[in-house]
């Protein structure tokens, strides 16, 4: 490179830092930061009265100083890794709903004149404008037993002689939420791959004698998997943190991983394993993917 | 702009000498004083009393912990209390300036969390109880004096998806342990786990793990029989009244014995008017104060004075006022040290998953 281009580089450079200079200051400062913090504070013992016990104690008889023993407590008792394992299967449960339902409609969204396209996407982002928690409270409403959707729900079970059902306070409840919320999300990364798409490139398979289900299988499925993965991750990781919805629908049972979590933090006052359970999720979460790429890049290839 | 920013001083200066009046500042759970009570405080100390609100202790403490600061008065329950004690956050009290203090029933005073009363003054408690749709449980023949009725699956049978017990570790495990007959405080691990198989066994019988919204439910008539808060349960059977619902909700306290959660008024060291405060407590401590708030949340109360001002049909309620025989089997819940805290979270994580 001529030092001509480099002086004219120069500029270009600076520029870019700073452009992406607060947003990696903001990153540094709230998401590393705060991450090393709580991959520390696992090593900790807890405070006795919350928080974290000190690092050095005056007295050598009270807890300071770093431990193993949240890693241990977590690996002693199988009942971490169930939860962790019910939990993906909720997350997994909700994003292949949301995907069979948020698929036809971002195709339709797509494919509409490009008029209506916009108020279509409003409507789907809509639902944004009020409170999540207002819209999860409706669902209370909407499940109870006094509700339509409970009557009609037994009164058909009646018909085929089947004990009524409660739907509120259930994992039925939880899942139909969990879909609920999230739907926008999976709908909108869809929408934004599935327009882009060359429509020269369905004519011509048609002159090349595919069908309307070759069409779709060979051609806009396979180019849409960036779309249907990055719906999928803004799907699946959401519901795997989620602690509101299993506390407000819920019934016995439904405790996700989330909740476990929180728990740590406001009822046991227990830091250093909230963040561990915070980290294997981490970690969890990282292998999944990991493996879902791995999957993704297999698939991509063969089409 | 020189001009402007002098301007800008000078209103910050006059609304700094509107705002020089005293100001209490009263750190209290929701909804727990009438708001006649505070305006006639107001009035009599010609002060300004501003409210901050917490839903829970773990809240409260997890709040100050952070560094919140500035509140004169707070209102812990007992075990909280004792945590902000042995942290050394609390202000002792100038006993010569609460002359009322003996309004307060003995039985309240000289508790384990703070005994002889050095920080604390006590203000209101709640039992943790069965609380019932009557109608239900008179035609369905159920019992309501036990907790056997929570748990022994010959009754829920009759009840199955109508219950509701308390998403709390602590309480939960408290009823079991009474139920077994064990004290609510309880901390061996091998009486932990046979309250936990007692609450897995019942566990398929009961609709939720609930906190807030049985109040509702209840009213609603949705849930029968809940394992709750005597205040919720009062407030569920006021909403069914002014709804004209055909039925009432009650409440009663388990023979086996329940949990009382006294909570007291006590001085953060680091607030800025002590001696407005103390005036607070003993303005609080005069029996028609006192007895504003149980008139309207139907709370208990631990003031003598207070009785003869009380509604006749509130003051009567023994699952307000408990009789001696059964205030005898009330316990407070004490506060666990970091391992039994981890090990009961295991426990519970267990209880959810199975």
């Amino acid at each position: 490179m001529s030092s001509r281009a480099r002086k004219l580089l120069a500029p270009a450079r600076l520029t870019k830092w700073a452009v992406s200079g607060p947003p990696f200051v903001f990153l540094l400062l709230f998401f590393v930061l705060p991450g090393v913090i709580m991959v520390i504070a696992s090593f900790r013992y807890p405070g006795e009265f919350g928080g974290l016990a000190p690092l050095a104690a005056a007295d050598p008889n009270t807890l300071h100083g770093f431990t193993l023993e949240t890693y241990r407590f977590f690996f002693s008792d199988l009942i971490y890794t169930e939860i962790f394992i019910k939990s993906f299967l909720v997350a997994l449960a909700t994003t292949l709903i949301c995907l069979v339902m948020a698929y036809p409609l971002a195709l339709l969204i797509a494919r509409s004149p490009k008029k209506r396209r916009d108020l279509m996407v409003l409507l789907v982002i809509l639902p944004f404008a009020s409170s999540f928690l207002i819209r999860v409270y409706a669902w209370m409403i909407l499940l109870g037993p006094q509700a339509a959707l409970s009557q009609l729900a037994n009164g058909l079970l009646g018909v085929l002689g089947i004990a009524p059902v409660h739907l509120l306070f259930s994992p039925f409840a939880v899942l139909i939420a969990m879909v609920y919320v999230h739907l926008p999300f999976m709908v909108l990364p869809l929408y934004t791959n599935l327009e882009k798409h060359d429509p020269n490139l369905l004519d011509a398979a048609q002159d090349c004698g595919a069908n309307a289900w070759h069409r779709f299988w060979r051609v806009t499925f396979p180019l849409s998997l960036p779309g249907i993965f990055s719906g999928s991750t803004l799907v699946f990781i959401p519901v795997l943190g989620m602690f509101a919805i299993p506390d407000i629908l819920g019934g016995t049972g439904d405790m996700l991983v989330g909740n476990l979590i929180k728990e740590q933090f406001l009822v046991t006052r227990d830091w250093p394993f909230g963040s561990t359970l915070s980290i294997m999720l981490t970690l969890a979460v990282l292998l999944f993917v990991w493996i879902a790429a791995k999957l993704g890049t297999t698939r991509g290839r063969y089409a | 702009m020189n001009h402007n920013l002098r301007a800008l001083l000078l209103l910050l200066l006059l609304s700094g000498n509107a705002l020089a009046e005293d100001v209490l500042h009263l750190y209290n759970w929701n909804n727990y004083i009438s708001a006649e009570t505070v305006a006639r405080f107001e009035q009599q100390c010609a002060c300004r009393v501003e409210q901050d609100y917490y839903s829970d202790n773990e809240e409260m403490l997890a709040k100050l912990a952070a560094g919140a600061s500035g509140y004169d008065i707070i209102v812990p329950t007992g075990n909280a209390m004792e945590s902000l004690i042995r942290q050394n956050a609390l202000r002792p009290l100038d006993k010569s300036r609460l002359p009322r203090l003996k309004n307060i029933n003995p039985a309240y005073l000289d508790t384990a969390f703070d005994p002889g009363n050095k920080y604390s003054v006590p203000y209101a408690y709640t039992l943790t109880l069965i609380g019932y749709n009557a109608e239900k449980m008179r035609e369905l023949g159920l019992p309501t004096d036990t907790w056997a009725v929570i748990f022994e699956p010959k009754y829920l049978e009759k009840v199955k998806g109508r219950i509701t017990v308390l998403d709390s570790q602590r309480e939960l495990m408290a009823a079991a342990l009474k139920y077994l007959g064990y004290s609510a405080n309880d901390t061996i691990e091998a009486h932990w786990k046979q309250a936990r198989d007692l609450i897995i066994r019942a566990k398929p019988y009961w609709a939720a793990f609930n906190a807030s919204s049985y109040i509702k439910e209840l009213t609603v008539g949705n849930i029968w029989l809940v394992h709750g808060y005597s205040n919720d349960i009062f407030q569920a059977n006021l909403d069914a009244k002014k709804a004209g619902r055909k039925f009432t909700i009650a409440a009663s306290v388990p023979k086996e014995g329940a949990v009382l959660s006294l909570d007291s008024m006590v001085l953060h060291k680091n607030g800025p008017q002590p001696g407005l405060a103390l005036q607070f407590i003993d303005f609080m401590l005069d029996g028609k104060n006192s007895a504003e708030l149980t008139n309207l949340i139907g709370s208990g109360n631990p003031n003598l004075d207070a009785m003869r001002y009380i509604k006749p049909e509130i003051a009567q309620d023994p699952a307000i006022f408990p009789d001696p025989q059964h205030r005898a089997h009330l316990e407070m819940l004490r506060d666990l040290d970091r391992n039994q805290r981890r090990i009961l979270s295991r426990i519970w994580t267990e209880i959810k998953l199975r």
